[in-house]
């Protein structure tokens, strides 16, 4: 018996340090966001001795995080619904339907060949597309930039998701007279949901967290995102490391509560057949 | 698995509403400023209005920095005041920005009339025609502008080599100085009993030093940072970045000894000073752990304020120490209109505002490097704000960076070489004079290829 | 159905691949675009050494994070399947730090390297060792940056194959146990057989990624000291946007990407195979 006793010690005990591990630095960088300059500079404590808020009213006075929030919760949302919307009407005829010229697979790796373009070619040609429609540093011109590589990620997820489910339900439904768009409605849908839950929380992460897209796409605080305000603080003469932690802080604030709301969902999610 | 089924469909209705009511919430949400964003203009803030005589609005976009502070919070309420017409304002960080004003005027969607920029981006925005010739527009400039800081803004440049493609142009002015950003020596009184006017002086009072104390601190990031901090050290020496035929001028006699110069300061520098850029070593000196150190002029303003200074009041400032000679680098801040701007008539009329006399007068009146003669060295503010007199003489004693779009690619190849061989007289602590040259020699062989490659020198 | 996700599809997908490929035969002067070029700009940069060891930068550090972060996220995973209290909020602490920006990663982990402001050199200090200004010196330096990737990504992995292990059949494995097989025997010829196409996927996704990475390289070191830490897209990145050599950067993208198609073929082929 304390043989197994030690054991769990152990178990917990490790898992306790990695937790520590992954905590860390969030903690540090709360607690430099609290500091004031002259502390940071003046030596590492573990908690700020005098404590300020100074640098959260600087980062939303001063430097406009309460646009770059807002536009980041918005943009986020809309692209994430589109691109779900989407990817599923496209999955669905792939997971279920054999089409010709073996399109189905070459459907999936155009999908995957999206994801597998290092973002920095991306840059470019989208200035330019967007530039063409008079859609540089707007919100609709990034929404409709990450619906679409939103969508191809949706496709890849959704398809595993969908062809996990039996054909009958929804033969059932046909047969009691719904149409086919109607049956994947009411019957496929509720069934696929927590595919769909694990597919849009990565879909949110990755779109709040882009950096280099929304950097060269748009120029102003009317459209840009959080993860570039946050780098207008890493300045090229100086660092002004207290508003910089804060906005880290915030940066990272909005995404840890939607995770832990909906963290259950992730290992559901991939649970019920994505990873294959 | 298929056991849950009943469960799904009961727990299901919830998790469908919830994914309908976010559906919805956000196609809401999404809609208003969908039509909003088709209403308004795509650029950042100028509107229709006056684009023509010189009144209505106009966009300034720029990088932030804590020496265009003054010009954000202050001057351009008070432009308003004076003239009625509005000047908008946005920043980015460099990178985005140098990013976003290149792209805004090659494919000329005309967001902004008036870029700020870093001076080493002029050739390239006036060789490529992203911001219209200010003589072309009529700009009238203001005499009373130091000479060598109002020359950064001319295409083909005054002096020094030239493009072979402009070898025969005749100058114009393509953009206006708006800050005189040029190196000075802060040195901490408490350590000088006088001025330190050469290299040596600086290097008697570090060998006296002992840590936490250091003799000398620098920036040693690869690439710009470090080149920086090398520059008056190879100007004084006598050396060139480029010759007048372009061929490097570092590689050389001047260009080892000043480097060797720079490792005999390792025993009085801090160990990670290789990685060190604006702010470490800022903080560093004004936390009083540093005895001198040589810097832009934009960090002054910090001097004297409680908050980010342990050093207030003894913070005194001088020409970069010379060794044949002083030689500082010469940065300045400076204001291209835009070849798209949508209101160039109203640029024009704000940068000759700004650059007047009188405007300038009130900016060092903040403590601002101004950039015309009378207010650096006005005898008033010279009290106030020891370091303007200090900025002129800097300004008059400068060498200029070579004038050319492939200056970063050059300071990229030098930088990088010269990180390297800090980082190695760090570690070796010896063969100072081998590590110098061979790695000088290096960057000016790379620099050299480059240079031949590009095809638009020799 | 597919239609509109096709057309989306196309668009972040044809459109940039053409461009990038077009641009990579143009000779670029300044930004202007000067005409059909050939192969010059592959030659130049296959000359050039910054270029190679880019490269070779690159390999590095996705060989060193992928094969750490997958023995981490394999390991992790088996402590924190078997049954454990507070497995929800463990779960919910071990991935917060993949939910978080790259860039406020980058941020966060200045925070903590910076040998002015940071927690690392008075830790050596503590211990009576002399500062190692991590940052500064070119193997730490490349060193520190692999810790961030794996510290922020080996959740990733983590969390795939925690869905895969909560997905594998219990008979085969109690009907080793009872035979009497040891815990090492029962993991190396069961769990991890059945783990393969997991552990598969969630390698070549990491792979993909670690690829491209930028934004918290950038942030830590800029690609420094000397080019150390430069990988390929810091390199592209600089080369397009600050020494405007658009064709040179655009042949550097294409080198890339073969490079990852061709890992991924490598990698999809074993897919196929071991689960078949």
């Amino acid at each position: 018996m304390s043989r197994r006793l030690w054991a769990r010690i152990a178990l917990y005990l490790t898992l306790g340090v990695i937790l520590l591990i992954a905590m860390f630095p969030f903690w540090w960088m709360i607690n430099t966001s609290l500091k004031q300059q002259a502390d940071i500079f003046g030596g590492a404590t573990l908690y700020p001795h005098n404590p300020t808020t100074a640098n959260y009213s600087r980062l939303f006075n001063t430097y406009h995080f309460a646009d770059y929030l807002q536009n980041s919760i918005l943009i986020v949302t809309v692209s994430v619904a589109v691109s779900l919307v989407l990817g599923t009407l496209a999955a669905y005829p792939l997971a279920r339907f054999h089409l010709r010229f073996g399109l189905n697979q070459s459907a999936l790796v155009v999908a995957l060949l999206v994801r597998m373009l290092p973002p920095i070619l991306l840059v470019i040609p989208f200035y330019i597309m967007l530039g063409k429609w008079g859609l540089l540093n707007t919100r609709m011109g990034l929404i409709l930039i990450y619906s679409c590589l939103n969508t191809s990620f949706v496709i890849w997820m959704m398809q595993s998701f969908l062809a996990e489910i039996p054909r009958d339900i929804e033969e059932a439904a046909m047969v009691d007279g719904d149409s086919r768009l109607t049956a994947l409605r009411r019957v496929v849908l509720p069934l696929a949901a927590p595919g769909l839950a694990a597919t849009a929380i990565f879909s949110v992460i990755a779109t709040y967290n882009d950096f280099l897209l929304a950097l060269s796409l748009t120029s102003t605080p009317t459209a840009q995102t959080v993860p570039v305000g946050v780098s207008t603080l890493i300045g090229k003469i100086q660092i002004e490391y207290g508003p910089m932690a804060a906005a880290g802080v915030v940066g990272a604030v909005p995404i840890v509560i939607f995770a832990l709301l909906v963290q259950r969902h992730f290992v559901r999610g991939l649970t019920l057949g994505a990873v294959k | 698995m298929s056991d849950h089924s009943s469960e799904r469909t009961t727990r299901s209705y919830t998790r469908k509403e919830v994914i309908r009511g976010a559906a919805g919430t956000g196609a809401a949400l999404g809609l208003a400023p969908i039509l909003a964003a088709c209403g308004s203009s795509s650029s950042g803030g100028s509107s229709a209005g006056g684009s023509s005589g010189g009144s209505g609005p106009i966009t300034i976009g720029s990088f932030s920095d804590p020496a265009m502070v003054p010009f954000r919070d202050v001057f351009l309420k008070k432009y308003t005041q004076e003239t009625g017409n509005v000047a908008h304002y946005n920043e980015t960080n460099y990178d985005a920005w140098y990013q976003n004003s290149k792209n805004d005027g090659l494919q000329k969607t005309g967001a902004y009339d008036i870029y700020v920029m870093d001076d080493n981006w002029v050739p390239e925005f006036a060789a490529s025609g992203i911001v219209q010739s200010m003589d072309k527009l009529g700009l009238k400039v203001n005499p009373d502008i130091l000479q060598k800081g109002l020359e950064q803004g001319y295409w083909p440049p005054k002096s020094g080599p030239r493009l072979k493609a402009f070898a025969s142009d005749t100058p114009q002015l393509y953009s206006l100085v708006i800050i005189d950003d040029v190196e000075m020596l802060y040195y901490n009184s408490d350590y000088f009993k006088s001025a330190p006017k050469t290299w040596d002086d600086i290097y008697a009072v570090a060998k006296t030093t002992k840590q936490p104390l250091y003799g000398w601190t620098a920036r040693g990031v690869a690439g710009n940072p470090i080149v920086q901090t090398y520059l008056p050290l190879l100007n004084s020496y006598g050396g060139n970045f480029v010759n007048d035929d372009w061929s490097p001028g570092f590689a050389g006699p001047e260009g080892v000894g000043a480097l060797e110069r720079l490792f005999s300061f390792i025993p009085y520098m801090p160990s990670g000073v290789a990685a060190f850029d604006t702010d470490q070593e800022t903080a560093l000196f004004l936390q009083g752990h540093a005895t001198a150190m040589t810097e832009y002029t934009g960090t002054a303003h910090g001097v004297d304020d409680p908050t980010v200074s342990k050093v207030v009041g003894k913070v005194d400032f001088a020409a970069t120490p010379s060794q044949e000679k002083s030689g500082p680098a010469i940065g300045t801040f400076i204001c291209g209109i835009a070849s798209g701007a949508p209101n160039p008539a109203g640029a024009v009329a704000f940068l000759e505002w700004f650059t007047s006399s009188k405007v300038q007068q009130e900016f060092a009146g903040g403590g601002s490097a101004a950039v015309t003669g009378s207010a650096l060295r006005d005898a008033a503010l010279s009290k106030k704000y020891r370091w303007l007199p200090a900025i002129a003489d800097a300004v008059d004693n400068s060498v200029p960076k070579p004038k050319t779009p492939d200056e970063p690619k050059m300071e990229d190849l030098l930088g990088t070489a010269l990180n390297q061989a800090l980082v190695q007289a760090i570690s070796q602590k010896s063969g100072y004079q081998q590590i110098a040259q061979s790695h000088l020699t290096t960057a000016a062989n790379q620099i050299t290829a480059y240079l031949k490659q590009q095809g638009t020198y020799f | 159905m597919l239609l509109p996700a096709g057309i989306a599809l196309a668009l972040v997908s044809i459109y940039p691949l053409y461009y990038g490929v077009r641009a990579s035969f143009t000779h670029y002067l300044y930004g202007r675009d000067l005409g059909f070029d050939g192969l010059t700009n592959y030659r130049i940069i296959w000359n050039d050494t910054f270029f190679r060891s880019a490269m070779l930068t690159t390999l590095k550090y996705v060989v060193c994070t992928v094969s750490i972060e997958t023995v981490l996220g394999l390991g992790l995973a088996l402590l924190v399947s078997r049954e454990i209290k507070f497995a929800g909020p463990i779960r919910v602490g071990l991935i917060l730090p993949m939910t978080i920006a790259p860039v406020v990663v980058g941020v966060m982990w200045r925070l903590l390297y910076d040998s002015g402001v940071g927690v690392v050199n008075p830790i050596y200090e503590f211990f009576g060792l002399g500062p190692p200004d991590l940052l500064a010196h070119n193997n730490t330096a490349f060193a520190a940056v692999v810790l961030v990737d794996i510290w922020e990504w080996t959740p990733l992995i983590f969390l795939i194959i925690l869905a895969g292990l909560q997905s594998l059949p219990e008979e085969p494995l109690e009907a080793a146990r009872v035979d009497g097989a040891g815990r090492l025997r029962l993991f190396f010829d069961h769990t991890l057989p059945q783990l393969r196409s997991v552990l598969l996927v969630a390698v070549v996704l990491r792979t993909i990624d670690a690829v491209g990475t930028f934004d918290q390289i950038y942030v830590l070191t800029k690609g420094g000291p000397g080019d150390a830490t430069r990988v390929i897209s810091i390199y592209a990145y600089n080369t397009a946007f600050l020494f405007t050599q658009f064709g040179q950067a655009a042949a550097m993208l294409v080198c890339l990407l073969v490079m990852l198609m061709l890992l991924m073929i490598v990698a999809v082929r074993l897919l196929r195979r071991v689960s078949a």
